[in-house]
Order: C-alpha cells, then sequence, then structure tokens
C-alpha cells in the first residue's frame, strides 16, 4: 500500500509535505532562535535578519512563534483527526451488523452530535474536565465524528447487500471476515478522504479555541493563534498572515493529497491504474484492458 | 426420508412483510433432490424460484414447514448452527450475474479459495486444491492473478462455479446460470454443468428458460405462483405436460424439440390458466 501511494507523483508530495510538517511538529520548538515568549519595545518591526518574519504587536518574534507553536497545532489537529476517526468509524462499520437497536440508536447520537454547536460545547467541556488542548480535542474529535460514522455506514451498506458478501456469507464466512475481507478496502478510500478534511477543520477549530482562550492558552502560539492576532494589526503588517497561512495551508493540501492517492492506489480503480502503469513500464503501451458490463 | 436424499423439503410456506403486507411467497412446495441428480427447477419472475433456493440457504426465514440438508433438519436453525452447517460447503450456491458476485477488489485466485479460507484452510493448500477445478471448469492459470474486471462474462461464470465446487458439495444450486450469457458462454457453461453430474454432485438448476434446462435436467420442477405445479422426469414433463401452465410454457419454448405452439394456441392456454 505505501509503496503504491508512493508510485504517484501526488502521493510522493504528499509524503514529502506531510513529513516537512512532522519535523516541524517535532524539532520546532527547539528551533526557534528567539524567545517566543520574550516580549520587546520593537513592536511591530518588518522583517530583518535579526527577525527573519519581523515582531508581533507585543515585539514577539514572529519566526520563532511560528516555530514553537507548531508542535501544538499540530498536534491538536492530528488529536482532532484520530478521535473522530475511532469514535466515528467502528460504530458506523458496526450500525450495518449489529442489529436494528444498535443502527437506530448510533443513528439517533449522530444525529445529535451533529446539532450541537462544537465551540460552545467545548467550551462547557473543558470547563468540567479542566483547561487543556488535549480535553478541548477531545470534544471536537467527538463531536466531529458523525462525519466518519457517516461515511464509512454508507461504504458499508452498499457493500453489505452484494451479492459477494452473499455468496461469503453462503460459506459460513462471520461478520469479523466480511469486514475484513470485504467492507475494508471499499471503506479506506471514503475515509481517508473524511481524515484529510477533518485535518483541516482541525487546524481551524484549534485556532478558534485558543483564539477564545481555550486548549492552548495564550501567550503560547499556535499557527491559528498567529492568525488571530495578525488579522487585528493588518492595517500595520498586512504580509503578517501569509506565513502562518502557508503552513496550514501546505497541511491541509497534504493530507488531502494523501487522502487522493489512498483512494487512487485502493480498489479496483486502483489496480488498473497500477496495472497500465506496469504496461506502460513494460514498453507494451498503454494497453487498454477489457472491462465488460461496466459504464 | 429416502438415505440418498441430499435436500428434503417439505410443504414449505414462506411469507415476505409483516402485517397486510404480507405476500405469500411459497406456498406448501415439497421437494426432493436425490444424490447426483440433476433438477430443474422452472418457472417465471416472480413464481417464487430464487425464494425457494435462499430457504433452502437460509437466507430466508421460513413459515412452515421442513427443510433436510444432507440429514440434517435445519428448519429452527439460529444463526450459529447455519454457519457450522455452511463451513461444511455440503450446499453451494451460484447467482446469475457473475460479476455482482465476485468482488470487484479480490483477484481470481482469492475469490476461488473464499470458502476453504473460510473454513481454517491454509492459503498454501487451499491454491493447491483449486488446481485441478480449474481444468473441470476449463479455466486458465494465468487468469488466477487477475480481477473479475479483467475476465469475460463467461470466464466470470466459469470462476463461479469453480468456486461453488472447492468445498466438494454435495448440491449445488444454480441460479439462472446461464441468462446473463452469450450463447456461445452459455452453451460452454451447460456442457460443463453437463460434465458435472458424472462426477456425482446433485444439482439445482432454476431457470425460467425450459430450453436451457431441458438438455440437462433428469427430473424438472414447475413453480407457478408460489407453488409447485408439476414434477416428473424432463421427458414426461416435455412430452406430457399435466398442468395448463406447464403446457403454456412449453408451447412458448422455441428452443424445443416438440415445437412451439401456435398463437392462438397459446392464447387459450392462457385463457385456460386465467381460470384455473
Amino acid at each position: 500500500m505505501v509503496r503504491r501511494i508512493l508510485s504517484l507523483r501526488a502521493g510522493r508530495l504528499a509524503a514529502g509535505i506531510l513529513s516537512a510538517i512532522a519535523l516541524l511538529a517535532i524539532f520546532g520548538p527547539l528551533l526557534a532562535p528567539d524567545n517566543p515568549l520574550g516580549s520587546s519595545s520593537k513592536t511591530l518591526a518588518g522583517p530583518s535578519g535579526q527577525h527573519w518574519l519581523g515582531t508581533d504587536y507585543l515585539g514577539r518574534d514572529v519566526f520563532s512563534r511560528l516555530l514553537d507553536g507548531s508542535r501544538d497545532s499540530v498536534v491538536g489537529a492530528v488529536e482532532v483527526a484520530l478521535v473522530a476517526l475511532v469514535v466515528g468509524v467502528i460504530p458506523g462499520l458496526l450500525s450495518v451488523y449489529l442489529g436494528r437497536v444498535f443502527e437506530w440508536t448510533s443513528l439517533r447520537l449522530a444525529d445529535t452530535l451533529i446539532s450541537l454547536p462544537f465551540l460552545v460545547f467545548a467550551v462547557a467541556v473543558t470547563a468540567l474536565l479542566g483547561n487543556g488542548i488535549t480535553q478541548a480535542m477531545l470534544v471536537v474529535g467527538v463531536l466531529v465524528s458523525p462525519v466518519f460514522f457517516r461515511v464509512s455506514r454508507a461504504a458499508t451498506l452498499a457493500v453489505a447487500r452484494s451479492q459477494y458478501v452473499e455468496v461469503a456469507l453462503i460459506s459460513g464466512a462471520s461478520v469479523n471476515w466480511i469486514v475484513r475481507r470485504h467492507v475494508w478496502v471499499k471503506v479506506l478510500p471514503a475515509v481517508a478522504v473524511a481524515l484529510a478534511q477533518t485535518m483541516g477543520v482541525g487546524f481551524i477549530v484549534v485556532s478558534s479555541l485558543s483564539f477564545l482562550g481555550i486548549g492552548v492558552q495564550p501567550p503560547a502560539p499556535t499557527w491559528g493563534g498567529l492568525l488571530a492576532s495578525d488579522l487585528n494589526y493588518l492595517h500595520y503588517q498586512p504580509w503578517a498572515p501569509v506565513a502562518p497561512s502557508v503552513l496550514i495551508m501546505a497541511t491541509v493540501w497534504g493530507c488531502n493529497l494523501l487522502a487522493d492517492a489512498i483512494r487512487d492506489v485502493s480498489g479496483e480503480t486502483g489496480r488498473a491504474l497500477i496495472n497500465t502503469r506496469k504496461a506502460q513500464a513494460n514498453g507494451l503501451g498503454a494497453k487498454r484492458i477489457p472491462v465488460e458490463g461496466r459504464v | 426420508m429416502p438415505a440418498d436424499a441430499v435436500l428434503q423439503v417439505t410443504d414449505l410456506d414462506v411469507h415476505y412483510g409483516k402485517g397486510r403486507r404480507r405476500a405469500q411467497a411459497l406456498d406448501g412446495v415439497s421437494l426432493e433432490v436425490r444424490r447426483g441428480e440433476t433438477v430443474g427447477l422452472i418457472g417465471e419472475t416472480g413464481s417464487g424460484k430464487s425464494t425457494l433456493a435462499r430457504t433452502i440457504l437460509g437466507l430466508v426465514p421460513a413459515s412452515a414447514g421442513r427443510v433436510v440438508i444432507d440429514g440434517e433438519e435445519v428448519s429452527g436453525y439460529r444463526q450459529r448452527q447455519w454457519r457450522t452447517l455452511r463451513r461444511r460447503g455440503v450446499v453451494q450456491y451460484v447467482f446469475q450475474d457473475p460479476l455482482r458476485s465476485l468482488d470487484p477488489d479480490v483477484t481470481i485466485a482469492d475469490s476461488l479459495i473464499e470458502p476453504l479460507l473460510i473454513r481454517g484452510v491454509a492459503r498454501g493448500e487451499a491454491l493447491v486444491r483449486v488446481r485441478p477445478l480449474l481444468e473441470r471448469v476449463r479455466l486458465d492459470e494465468e487468469l488466477l492473478a487477475r480481477l473479475p474486471g479483467e475476465l469475460s462474462g463467461g470466464q466470470r461464470q466459469r470462476v463461479a462455479v469453480a468456486r461453488a465446487l472447492v468445498t466438494e458439495p454435495a448440491l449445488v444450486i444454480l441460479d439462472e446460470p446461464v441468462s446473463a450469457l452469450d450463447s456461445a458462454n452459455r452453451v460452454e457453461v451447460l456442457e460443463i454443468l453437463k460434465e458435472l453430474r458424472t462426477s456425482g454432485v446433485a444439482l439445482v438448476f432454476i431457470s425460467h428458460d425450459l430450453g436451457s434446462v431441458a438438455g440437462v435436467a433428469d427430473r424438472v420442477a414447475v413453480m407457478y405462483q408460489g407453488r409447485l405445479v408439476e414434477t416428473g422426469t424432463t421427458r414426461e414433463v416435455i412430452t406430457a405436460p399435466q398442468h395448463v401452465y406447464t403446457r403454456l410454457l412449453i408451447g412458448s419454448a422455441p428452443t424445443l424439440r416438440s415445437g412451439a405452439a401456435s398463437r392462438a394456441d397459446r392464447d387459450a392456454l392462457r385463457a385456460a390458466l386465467l381460470t384455473a
């Protein structure tokens, strides 16, 4: 799977971008040249040799803050996506197989979660569980999970009623077998796309929450937090939001590229793609594989 | 029950739906299939052929009646008991449309050995066991690495037949196995089925077309509106049909040597069927 993804240009690009972001998240805080929290009298200074990206309204080095904030931002977004993935996909699959009571309950629960405004809810829960990035992301993850629930349920439903699943049933297959062998491959691409999107949502949520003082506490920096404070000084430093925006965009873009690559290499379309590539590599030209009965 | 019966269905009733929308799909159907015998199950769309097959396999619950498979009474079976029975692979099923009955993401080899893998047979051994079957259904070994989408319709249906045979079943139910195929492939699959008869597997061949069944089946059972209206040896049913519906069916089959009835005859039969 990994090799197949890397054989695509989009896959390689995604891997490159995401590993750069991951390195930034791991080593960023160590690389910061200046104290990200240390203010000075040089407020709202432009880029210079000393301050590569200038200083903010309290005279703090923006470049250092960007590097220092990368870990919290990335970890927060990943947490949201992973929590949503686990909380959403597993019940999504099970809702098809565990009978009507579970199906009904989980569907109504998903509807309920969709109807809750997650910023407000996150505020309420952090008031209960204590204010921290993990608590906040846990809440947001649970509230975003209906996306995964619905995506995985829809994909599972389509497969569960197919004849090849019935054939497996006639041979005495267990639900576990059917999910592993027939359902999972069809659910994975859809889930991958949802995951990439949720990562994007995660960045926005982390920044929204830190703007409200939840999760990452000011003055600790995050990419979203930087963006929010930059916006207040836009008329002094119109270029300031560019750096954090570029980082957020690059990460979300990387995730989307990865999702595309996963979708392209999994399932039958993926196989067909790989086969044509192999045929081309073998000098046979793009020999079309006859596919009957499919539009 | 005679010792040599692989399948015995007695007074089977099946209903679909609930309350007011409850509809009877099968009404007192009794059928017996002996070891190594080929039975053609004929009837028009909606006559209950597929429902009968699916009830035998436990995919549709029966409201009354008994089903005995290979000496085992399965009528009140729960999920777990069904699973144990199915893993023995006594009864297998071949669907009409092989494109939909083969997982598009699974290679032919993996589709073929799936029933064995489910049973717990190791992959390597399962692959060895599949080889001789390929010859029986005239499939090339190089197709094993391909996906269903890369095969022709006839090849796919032969894969489906081979998959039904890997568990060495006593009974294979074929639901319109040649209806989705063109005539050349149809002949080829029918040839394979004829050869199968000699190997001692009992076949239930479901079709709406008496013509394709006549050459293969020892006995024919005719279904009409959820009831089994006539059973007999193929020759008896074709040459001396008892029920009006059977006569109409034979009259409408241009492929049979007894010849098609004239339009006026068919209209008369249809009228008789409505009043019957």
